[in-house]
């Protein structure tokens, strides 16, 4: 990937500097690993992560979650979000389920989560209910987007009805879904790592975590925390690009 | 062989759009409706499209033949190209390459080579608008319903494209029925030109115009005086 620097990209590393600059303050400051590593001993521990023979096994394990998660919740999603958008009266039904699954603090779910399932699939569980509504409101949208016109048209000169959804459809919405898609793995990254931190399962970027903070591994901490954030930034570049390929129509 | 509407009811919430309107059009012509907006033009087009039911008529000669619309908005998918857009409406029972085929002559005849596999949203209101006829020719129709498709564009862009249309339509002489509320592109395009008023619709004048298209000017003597008379028929 070539990454040109313009004006805007120089401010934007100025500002990634200034962090790293109070960052390195505060460590000076406190004068103490346990309460705040410096950068560089965290960016040591970091890079001693990707050595470890256990490292692809803890990133896959919560990679998999979250798209396992993410996966179920686009297909009810787009069930849902057709099925509401198609109807009034479902959407009436639905709207108050979805509102309220919005609602719910993450941790009451969490809490009721590991309750119901095994350390594993809590993660998996939050994960879903916290990305589903995001789908299914902005399928929703989509197909009430969707220019009647259009469909007049195509039903007009006779166009069989299976092409009509493969042709004009599904293209229609799909930028509702890829936008949903990135809303949702935005919220659901974190809340899968709040989800492994409580449930504990044996792999897990959350699970590692925690034991880093029990052990008080500050820099740790940190180190599985930018772990966490660059993932969660790898999904979203996939996003933009599969957005980008998707939508050249746009002017 | 004509097509016939005869006795055509239909209101509109309250009010009546037909009250028993009768109208013919010759087959193998181009029939300018002329008239007023909110007379009726466009839901006549779309009884005769199937788009509306009327409340009751009779209607003679439409049922058996295909028909392709030419909307006042062109209509084009915005995800498919020039070429994809013009191949929407062929059935796939066409082979894709008849298909591309077809796309492509349409595309030559309305001057849209360079432009084959551009998105709509690169493309002016005109081209877009050229697509949408492009589109409905390539149809397979007997006749073509056009819905003011020039409207908003202006004096150039419009002899422009009435000259590519009467070219195009010389080709294979389709059925046109072609509703708006300009004097001039009816004066252009049409061999039969009827004067509407309403609501409830009725014909006012009826004219016919002889003269081949290449011979048509709107500075001759005797399209001045035509224009003279409908202009007159549609102040009333």
């Amino acid at each position: 990937m070539k990454i040109s620097f313009t004006g805007k990209n120089y401010i934007s590393l100025a500002s990634v500097i200034c962090m790293l600059i109070v960052w390195k303050i505060l460590s000076l400051h406190f004068d103490s690993d346990f309460v705040l590593p410096s950068p560089e001993k965290t960016l040591i521990t970091t890079l001693t992560l990707f050595g470890d023979g256990r490292f692809l096994g803890i990133v896959g394990t919560t990679v998999a979650r979250g798209l396992i998660g993410f996966i179920i919740s686009v297909v009810l999603g787009i069930g849902t979000g057709i099925l509401t958008g198609l109807n009034p009266y479902a959407d009436a039904f639905l709207r108050p389920v979805l509102v309220t699954i919005r609602s719910i603090p993450v941790i009451s779910i969490i809490l009721l989560a590991l309750i119901w399932f095994n350390p594993g699939s809590v993660p998996v569980f939050i994960g879903m209910l916290t990305m589903f509504p995001f789908i299914t409101t902005n399928v929703s949208d989509g197909i009430r987007s969707i220019d009647r016109e259009l469909v007049v048209m195509a039903t007009f000169y006779k166009v069989s009805r299976e092409r009509i959804v493969r042709e004009l459809y599904i293209p229609a919405i799909m930028p509702f879904i890829v936008s949903g898609a990135s809303s949702a793995l935005g919220i659901g990254w974190r809340a899968i790592i709040i989800g492994e931190v409580l449930s504990q399962p044996v792999y897990g970027i959350g699970t590692m975590m925690q034991n880093a903070q029990t052990f008080l591994n500050i820099d740790a901490v940190i180190a599985w925390t930018i772990v966490a954030v660059l993932i969660s930034y790898a999904f979203e570049k996939m996003i933009r690009w599969l957005e980008h390929k998707l939508v050249v129509w746009r002017s | 062989m004509s097509l016939e509407i005869r006795s055509l009811y239909k209101n509109f919430d309250d009010v009546t759009l037909f009250s028993d309107f009768s109208v013919a059009f010759q087959e193998g012509t181009i029939t300018c409706i002329l008239g007023p907006s909110g007379c009726g033009k466009t839901t006549l087009l779309n009884i005769i499209g199937g788009i509306i039911e009327p409340d009751s008529g009779q209607m003679t000669g439409f049922r058996e033949k295909t028909i392709s619309y030419i909307f006042q908005d062109p209509r084009l998918l915005p995800w498919k190209t020039v070429e994809e857009n013009i191949e929407f409406v062929l059935g796939r029972d066409i082979a894709a390459e008849q298909r591309k085929k077809i796309s492509g002559q349409l595309i030559k005849l309305m001057e849209l080579e360079d432009f084959t596999a551009y998105y709509p949203s690169k493309l002016s209101g005109g081209m877009r608008q050229r697509v949408s006829i492009a589109r409905a020719f390539a149809y397979p129709s007997d006749i073509i319903l056009m819905d003011e498709p020039l409207k908003g564009l202006d004096i150039k862009l419009k002899l422009n494209l009435i000259r590519i249309f009467s070219r195009m339509w010389q080709t294979d002489k389709r059925t046109v029925v072609f509703v708006t509320h300009d004097v001039d592109e009816a004066l252009l395009l049409g061999s039969d030109i009827i004067v509407l008023s309403g609501p409830p619709a009725q014909i006012i004048l009826k004219k016919r115009i002889d003269l081949p298209y290449e011979k048509r000017s709107l500075e001759s003597e005797y399209l001045k005086k035509l224009e003279q008379n409908l202009m007159e028929a549609l102040g009333n």
